[in-house]
């Protein structure tokens, strides 16, 4: 039989706080073992919550960034379960009342994906099992690492929509600097929802939550693996179980966690150390106000107004920081296409040469959109601008200063070249003989001793256009 | 002695703030092998804080509490002293940082004598369920001290303290107030920051004074009060100056009865000295409103569903693996989380922990859970009613007098029952005070109490200390 997939995601992404969300350590990623826990986030007695707002500030951008709507009241309760990486042995998360509701996605081929809620919690610590001392160490500098939770509406049916708003999402939170969404370090983690009904059925099969998948193609490859192992499954007469499975990613397989017997009552009841978290319009209304512009409003942007093809904005906007920068020059020389063209091919070219980003380029937006204008008003040549590039991309240095310093600017005047164009044309008597006897190569070698004589300065369509004219 | 008068003798040099310290440590040393009152006691700290203290008084840089000895509730965190919650769980706890209140008294140079004794994890009325054994009412030693500030209770009772702090969850400063014969104030929910309270029941608990007067506990609570940041549920409108009205005419003050606390189960001899006090009340001229508080009959089951649950997600913790008991058994997380629990806890706090996720459970939460904080809505809806009516509200703090040990406390329903008076002011977040206002056959105290409206500690502190100008205390025994 042929089956259709049926899947929602829950994204948990980590927020860019400078400190964690019930307490004042500091939110970092790595480190050595617990030096970033205090009396609260390893839950001493005695001690209590005491809620970051600013990771509500981002939990809320995170619902702008999504279309969700940000609640004026949300609230925040405990989930119950004992494990020793949870030191609290509760999580502190929103149940009930989560800060974000009802938001979409548009994902490739038009379709709405639906998010449900977004809602804040903390993070647990991390258990380290040494196997050879048959021993296991807590970590709890991830405790109380501040996240958010994304569940969308079972509206995805194949791996390319999951793909598409995975990258979406990561996207976004990078833009408005709620996460930054680094799959392989698990500050972004997607839990993938997955059953299958026949093609054409309406009733939703059995899910299974797959975990533990840390890349975009991880989780193409666990959706496909799925697949068919829940078909195989129904071809075969049995029946799907709920249950949490575990994909690894050397074999490419899910192994069963628990099943659904076996998962928690979690004993979710209302947070009493915490008092709902209260906005008013006014709140909400100015955080919305702090909203960047979002990736995707900017590929409207630069493929409508600016005319860029598809790819070309989706290069750009792939990266806020080089969108930044694109944005920044376009602001000051729309001249879209030829910026466009000079930091996808030579400014990338020279970031992947040296192994940097853009934000280690030390030339502002100014110094670009100098040289492009200097290149669009025939002062450089456009090859000449692309070694300005390089020369400003690795010993700095103002476009014109650099144009001048190594003859880059133009020599447009016409007698200087023509006396060049007849000194190679004097020198060179037998290629000339062998163009006019039909050789349409030779050109080429004529042009560039031509080239060589005027130097950095030559207009390159000066002297083809006065070559062509003597050799006619 | 009154707080004032030491205070004074002190000030005047009557006597040094090590003297004072001293006696009372030696008054501990001779009377609490019988009473049971403290759990750790603390003479080297004490002396050194009494000398510091001394120093301030000689330079005349004196606060309220500067040199006075004070008893804390052992689930009080104080930095580098152990901190037990009268349990094996935390037998050697010793907590890296202080409570909220344990830095305020060292702000005001206060002595810190030690840490009471009290019902495990603060769950009891009878201070008889400690790990450390139960505390004795110096009253009649073969009687219970009540609690769980049982310890509290009776060191300021039996005078191995000037005053005391505990912490009121359902009746824990008030009943044993009630059943030792001292003065206990709850303040109203969020006075009192809960930072470094072992918490029970986080949406009720509330640290609160024992003292030998109603103007004591306003003393005290004039320099332990106020809003901080590290408890999100501590209130900016407390206002302070709780003694501010003691002394002031209070005839014009209305106080409410509500016939619901002298129904059936009140013990008569207790009601009649209660009655009394109303009386007292009405000849100095103040009106008796009668009131009613028809959700009382619910109090007792909302009040048990809501703090077990509450308790059983606060004890969830206490898992072996941090710090705290940890059994020798288990081979994996789970046995040993299993068997530390097992061991660490005993029977009430056990019973507590099932009763409470037993009413979170999903199936059950609606019923149990969900009901009873809409008795909580009903309740505080009650109040507020009834303070449309009154000022005040006058109750019994305890349907009967301290009774004798064994004779209750393996009847955990009876047990709760007896929390009846005192629940309510918890669930609604209100101040109360208890004080004695009569014995009975057996010399045992009786307690009243004032049931203030939200923030209104000065009201109840100042009638309590009206009563208290006229009624003839007796002293413990031991």
């Amino acid at each position: 039989m042929r089956y259709q997939p049926v899947i929602g995601l829950e994204i948990h992404a980590e927020l860019l706080t400078d400190s964690k969300v019930f307490c004042t350590c500091q939110n970092e990623f790595g480190g050595s073992e617990n030096t970033r826990v205090c009396p609260r986030c390893s839950g001493l007695p005695g001690t209590l919550p005491l809620l970051n707002k600013g990771a509500v500030r981002l939990a809320a951008k995170a619902g702008f960034a999504t279309d969700c709507t940000v609640n004026n009241y949300s609230a925040f309760d405990r989930k119950n379960y004992f494990y020793p990486d949870l030191p609290k042995a509760y999580q502190i998360t929103q149940f009930e009342s989560p800060i974000c509701t009802d938001g979409h996605i548009t994902v490739t081929g038009g379709k709405d994906i639906r998010i449900n809620r977004i809602h804040i919690e903390e993070d647990a610590g991390k258990l380290i099992h040494d196997d050879y001392e048959g021993i296991s160490m807590a970590d709890y500098n991830r405790c109380g690492v501040p996240l958010i939770e994304i569940v969308t509406e079972p509206d995805f049916r194949t791996i390319e929509e999951v793909q598409d708003f995975v990258e979406q999402i990561a996207l976004r939170l990078k833009y408005a600097g709620v996460c930054d969404a680094k799959m392989e370090q698990g500050s972004m983690r997607v839990d993938v929802n997955i059953s299958i009904m026949p093609v054409g059925s309406s009733n939703f099969g059995t899910r299974a939550e797959l975990k533990n998948l840390n890349s975009l193609k991880a989780i193409g490859r666990a959706i496909e693996y799925e697949i068919k192992r829940q078909s195989e499954i129904l071809d075969n007469g049995g029946t799907v179980v709920q249950e949490t499975r575990r994909y690894n990613d050397n074999h490419g397989d899910t192994k069963a966690l628990r099943s659904k017997e076996e998962a928690h009552d979690y004993r979710y009841f209302p947070e009493p150390d915490i008092p709902p978290v209260l906005l008013s319009d006014e709140d909400i209304a100015e955080i919305k106000s702090s909203m960047p512009e979002m990736p995707q409003m900017r590929f409207k942007r630069y493929t409508q107004e600016y005319g860029l093809p598809f790819d070309d904005a989706k290069l750009i906007i792939s990266s806020k920081e080089f969108s930044d920068f694109y944005d920044e020059t376009v602001k000051i020389n729309p001249d879209y296409k030829q910026i466009s063209n000079l930091m996808l091919v030579e400014l990338n070219r020279n970031l992947n040469d040296s192994e940097k980003t853009i934000s280690d380029v030390t030339f502002s937006p100014v110094d670009l959109a100098e040289l492009v204008k200097m290149s669009s008003d025939g002062i450089v040549s456009k090859n000449a601008a692309k070694d300005i590039l390089k020369i400003m991309f690795t010993d700095g240095g103002k476009p014109h200063d650099i144009a001048k310093e190594h003859g880059f600017i133009m020599d447009n005047d016409t007698s200087g070249i023509e006396e060049i164009i007849n000194k190679v044309l004097s020198e060179n008597a037998e290629s000339v003989a062998s163009f006019k006897n039909g050789n349409q190569k030779i050109f080429g070698f004529l042009m560039g001793q031509v080239i060589r004589l005027a130097g950095n300065g030559a207009n390159p369509k000066l002297a083809k256009d006065l070559l062509t004219e003597k050799l006619k | 002695m009154a707080l004032k008068q030491l205070r004074a003798m002190l000030d005047r040099k009557e006597i040094s703030a090590v003297e004072l310290t001293q006696e009372y440590l030696d008054k501990i040393k001779s009377k609490d092998k019988t009473v049971n009152s403290y759990i750790t006691v603390c003479p080297d700290s004490a002396i050194e804080e009494a000398k510091a203290a001394q120093t301030l008084i000689d330079s005349g840089s004196i606060s309220a509490l500067t040199g006075i000895p004070v008893s804390v509730k052992d689930n009080i965190c104080t930095m580098g002293i152990k901190t037990t919650c009268a349990s094996k769980m935390l037998e050697d706890f010793v907590p890296p940082y202080d409570a909220f209140v344990m830095e305020k008294l060292k702000l005001q140079n206060a002595v810190m004598l030690g840490k009471t004794n009290m019902d495990e994890f603060a769950m009891g009325g009878s201070s008889q369920t400690s790990y450390f054994g139960g505390v004795k009412n110096p009253y009649d030693v073969s009687r219970v001290s009540g609690g769980s500030s049982g310890g509290a209770a009776a060191s300021v009772a039996a005078d191995l303290c000037a005053a005391a702090l505990g912490s009121d969850t359902g009746g824990s400063v008030r009943q044993p107030a009630s059943f030792c014969g001292v003065t206990g104030l709850k303040p109203t929910y969020g006075t009192v920051s809960r930072w470094g309270l072992i918490a029970f029941a986080s949406s009720l608990d509330q640290i609160g004074i024992l003292a030998k007067s109603a103007e004591d506990t306003g003393y005290i609570l004039n320099c332990i009060y106020g809003y901080d940041e590290n408890d999100a549920t501590s209130s900016k409108n407390s206002d302070g100056d709780y003694t501010s009205l003691v002394g002031d005419d209070i005839s014009r003050l209305k106080i409410g009865v509500p016939k619901e606390f002298f129904g059936e189960g009140l013990n008569e001899e207790v009601k009649a000295a209660v009655l009394d006090a109303v009386e007292y009340y009405k000849k100095l001229g103040c009106e008796i409103v009668n009131v009613s508080l028809p959700s009382l009959e619910y109090a007792v089951s909302a009040y048990y569903l809501i703090s077990s649950a509450e308790a059983a997600s606060n004890l969830s913790r206490f898992d072996g693996i941090k710090y705290g008991f940890r059994s020798g058994l288990g081979e994996d997380f789970g046995e040993l989380i299993k068997n530390s629990r097992r061991e660490g806890f005993g029977n009430e706090v056990k019973r507590r922990i099932m009763l409470g996720n037993y009413a979170l459970c999903s199936g059950y939460y609606d019923a149990y859970y969900k009901n009873a904080t809409r008795i909580r809505t009903q309740l505080k809806s009650e109040y507020a009613s009834i303070f449309e009516k009154c000022d005040v509200i006058l109750t019994p703090t305890a349907p009967t007098t301290a009774y004798k040990i064994g004779e209750q406390e393996n009847d955990p329903v009876k047990m709760y029952l007896a929390d009846i008076y005192t629940v309510t002011v918890n669930i609604a977040g209100l101040p109360a005070i208890s004080a004695p206002c009569g014995y009975d056959k057996n010399g045992m105290p009786i307690g009243m109490s004032l049931i203030g409206k939200a923030f209104d500690e000065k009201t109840i502190i100042a009638l309590c200390d009206r009563f208290q100008r006229d009624f003839k205390g007796r002293e413990a025994v031991i």
